[in-house]
């Protein structure tokens, strides 16, 4: 069993609400709405609601199988599958962490680029949001919450610039509701469930919460808010899009909020896209710091070592994604593999878990 | 064999205002060694020579001699170097035979020479509440702490500091209320302290700071004696550093530094009103020149069409780069505002027109800077003077600078990474061990009343959580004196 984590590192129960929260914003500028729209067509939004209220199962039996005494999945493995096993699935999870941090870095480096500066290279943005992260990164856990609390209030305000989208919107656009079918709907779900992406990491940060168990009501509010957001999103710009358009938009979210216009502001989307950097620094400073903490945990490697060397990877690997084709397959891949993991093996991990909690158990 | 003290002292002291003469009474020859510079003469002559000159008792030792001196701090010593330590302090050292080692020791040090017994509080100027502030002396200092908090519970912890200077240093708590961690944080940190001279009490908060390499103040300095009486009442521990006339108090947060005395003399909504409009203030300051950077280089699309010709007309004839135009006048108010402040008042004043109204006219017209440059400048100038406690008003003078070279760089992009840079640091930041940033981070709903506004007398009758008080409660809530629960007038 891994030593506690002391006391002045952990951080109360309820911030896993921002946590959560944060983890889940970055897909909204991205292209799920047309994603769902391609299976479910004007009900996408009844796959977003489906979605959001399966979670609520997948955090339950994360509380179930990481509570009493709080550990984190490093410590589940280990039990499942014995030391050398169990630290090599670990590992495993380094990759996973690392390719959802690359995607929200990737896509706000190609945001930036599209929509505001059009000639700044991709290394150029991404060494600076480099140097921010690796800023964030190195402050530890509590930073990163601080981050994220942030990143929950100031993305919340801009939900507010939705009324201007609902004001141009026609509500026929939602008609008829239910006619897909439950697999068309269940499709969509799993198209779009990037969005939702991110809850995942609470694998490993739980151990840092103080009474987890307490306070596992603010994960279930976190993911209710976040499905509230999604939905009103989606719903949103069904609405505003005819979807023979929203079809074949990049970024519906951004293209609904071009249109505010203030007496004292044009082009509100930069305002948007700017601000939206608090929310992409804790989306991105998260799954790095797990992967740093699996690092450590595992292969004892300092996380003064590992994350540099991570950042270094991530810069790369960022200039490898120079194409927007390339980006929509990584897309592809990383819905593939998180819907995956999520869906499938996180449930399969509890159900070992409790298994093997009972034999324990019939033994004693 | 010992040393001869009387000797000795000689030896020691070269400076030609030690003085060691002997004066007769009763035929015996009394031996005096001090420093004229610094003992209080008229005492001396009054309190101790008199005294023993006219007296009829018989002085054949020391304990007669200090029966016979009317003056508390006096003791006898035969240690040479607790002796010589004392002279330098004002001590007047007093012996029979200059052949034995013992000797009386007698504080009659003059602390009010040099030094003035009143400040207005011109620094922090408030235009209703008292205008006493603290002065160069510890012990009047003490005394108008002591004059405002009457309770056994105010407790002054005396320590010195500093090799050569011997620095008096205080600190001030609350017994019973503020938490004891504070009181042992700040008293381990004065210990552990080796330093020469401590001209000031910012010495003792740059030394004792967490963090040194921030831009943040981490304790307040003020010379308000309402600020630190609130200080201390609200949990805080303070301290004072003879020759200092500035306080400093902590664990303090950000939002301490924007908090005038004179809210809570106004009324509680306008006193809200104020600190929101200082912190719109700070706000302003900080991002507004940066901003015009970022657009005007950049995003000129942001700009809506009918504000774009009045910027294009004031703009047509710059010949420089946004960047420059507003480094320009940034640093042509930096360099007003620091000739402002060596110079004497009234010159200064004459410079301020000069300078300001002058300056900027003949920019404008020099084609150098734009209209609208210049009422964004001077507004964030006036802006950054309206933060009350003046160590932070520097910082955020300081701030907009890194900003606004971000902002010519990658325009609203590079405001963001600065300000997220800015957070991180502030969450990093802490003061004597309690975060900086609280109530905000880590979130403190229950701290709210009395920190981004000031809320009314009646919801804020108990301590703030985050400075962790021992006793929660301040005072008890009477019933309200307006209409309130009866409509009808009865």
């Amino acid at each position: 069993m891994q030593n506690r984590v002391k006391e002045n590192y952990t951080i109360s129960g309820s911030f896993v609400f921002f946590l959560i929260g944060v983890s889940q914003t970055p897909g909204i500028v991205l292209n799920f709405q047309s994603l769902a729209l391609r299976d479910a067509g004007q009900d996408a939004w009844i796959s977003i609601i489906l979605m959001g209220l399966s979670l609520h199962f997948i955090i339950w039996m994360i509380y179930k199988m990481l509570g009493y005494p709080a550990k984190d999945v490093i410590d589940v493995h280990r039990t499942i599958f014995g030391n050398f096993i169990g630290n090599t699935v670990s590992l495993l999870l380094v990759g996973y962490y690392f390719i959802l941090a690359l995607f929200v870095f990737r896509n706000y480096i190609e945001i930036i680029q599209v929509w505001v500066f059009p000639t700044l290279k991709t290394w150029v943005v991404g060494g600076v949001l480099i140097c921010i992260i690796y800023y964030a990164v190195s402050g530890g856990f509590r930073i990163l919450t601080g981050y994220s609390f942030f990143g929950v209030l100031a993305p919340t305000v801009l939900i507010f610039a939705l009324y201007f989208p609902i004001r141009q919107g026609n509500l026929n656009n939602l008609l008829p509701v239910f006619n897909h079918s439950f697999l068309d709907l269940l499709k969509a779900s799993k198209s779009s469930s990037f969005i939702f992406f991110g809850i995942e990491t609470l694998l490993i940060y739980f151990p840092f919460l103080k009474l987890p168990e307490k306070n596992v009501k603010w994960a279930h509010f976190a993911l209710l808010f976040t499905t509230f957001k999604h939905t009103s999103v989606i719903i949103v710009t069904l609405m505003y899009f005819s979807q023979g358009l929203l079809k074949h938009s990049l970024w519906p979210t951004l293209g609904m909020t071009k249109i505010i216009e203030l007496s004292f502001i044009e082009r509100f989307e930069y305002l948007f896209i700017f601000m939206w950097l608090t929310v992409i620094i804790p989306a991105i400073c998260i799954p790095i710091w797990c992967c740093t903490r699996i690092m450590k945990r595992v292969a004892k490697l300092k996380p003064r070592l590992s994350l540099p060397f991570l950042l270094a990877i991530l810069f790369i690997a960022a200039l490898m994604f120079n194409e927007r084709i390339k980006i929509d397959a990584f897309e592809k891949f990383l819905i593939e593999m998180g819907f995956y993991f999520i869906f499938v093996y996180i449930p399969f991990l509890f159900i070992i878990y409790v298994i093997r909690a009972k034999i324990g158990l019939k033994r004693k | 064999m010992l040393p001869n003290i009387h000797k000795a002292l000689r030896e020691i002291s070269k400076s030609s205002d030690f003085v060691q003469t002997t004066i007769t009474v009763q035929g015996k020859l009394l031996h005096f060694s001090y420093y004229a510079s610094l003992i209080n003469h008229e005492q001396f002559h009054h309190d101790l020579l008199s005294f023993i000159q006219t007296t009829n008792c018989e002085i054949e030792n020391l304990d007669d001699l200090k029966a016979l001196i009317p003056i508390e701090e006096i003791k006898a010593s035969s240690d040479l170097k607790q002796i010589s330590l004392s002279l330098t302090k004002g001590s007047i050292f007093l012996q029979i035979d200059p052949h034995l080692n013992e000797g009386l020791v007698v504080n009659i040090a003059d602390l009010q020479l040099g030094l003035r017994t009143n400040n207005d509080t011109e620094n922090e100027y408030s235009v209703i509440g008292p205008k006493v502030g603290f002065v160069e002396n510890i012990d009047t200092n003490m005394n108008l702490l002591r004059k405002g908090l009457v309770s056994e519970k105010l407790i002054f912890e005396e320590h010195t500091i500093g090799s050569v200077s011997k620095t008096r240093v205080a600190i001030a708590y609350l017994e019973g209320i503020t938490n004891p961690q504070h009181v042992n944080t700040v008293r381990q940190r004065l210990l552990d302290l080796d330093f020469e001279v401590i001209f000031d009490s910012s010495f003792l908060d740059q030394i004792i700071a967490d963090n040194s390499n921030t831009l943040f103040p981490l304790l307040i300095s003020t010379e308000r004696v309402d600020r630190i009486k609130y200080s201390l009442i609200s949990g805080q521990v303070a301290i004072l550093s003879n020759g200092s006339p500035y306080v400093l108090s902590g664990p303090t947060t950000l939002f301490d530094f924007l908090i005038s005395p004179e809210d809570y003399y106004l009324p509680w909504i306008l006193g809200s009103f104020f600190r929101l409009i200082r912190y719109f203030g700070v706000a302003f300051s900080i991002l507004a020149t940066s901003f015009y950077v970022a657009i005007l280089t950049f995003h000129y699309t942001v700009i809506p069409k009918e504000l774009l010709s009045p910027i294009i007309e004031s703009r047509i004839n710059v010949p420089f780069l946004p960047l420059l135009e507003v480094l320009f006048l940034e640093i042509t108010i930096e360099l007003l505002r620091e000739a402002g402040s060596r110079l004497p008042t009234k010159v200064g004043q004459t410079l301020g027109i000069v300078g300001g109204i002058v300056l900027g006219q003949a920019a404008v017209q020099a084609a150098l800077t734009s209209n609208i440059l210049l009422i964004i400048v001077s507004l964030s100038a006036l802006a950054s003077f309206t933060t009350p406690i003046f160590k932070m008003s520097n910082t955020i003078r300081f701030l907009r600078f890194p900003l606004i070279v971000l902002a010519s760089f990658w325009g609203g992009l590079g405001i963001m990474i600065g300000i997220m840079f800015i957070l991180g640091h502030l969450m990093r930041l802490k003061s004597l061990g309690s975060p900086y940033l609280v109530p905000l981070f880590p979130f403190r709903y229950k701290d709210y009343s009395d920190s981004f506004i000031r809320s009314s007398f009646t919801l804020t009758s108990n301590r703030n959580k985050y400075l962790r008080p021992i006793l929660t409660k301040r005072y008890s809530l009477q019933e309200g004196k307006d209409i309130g629960d009866d409509y009808n007038n009865e």
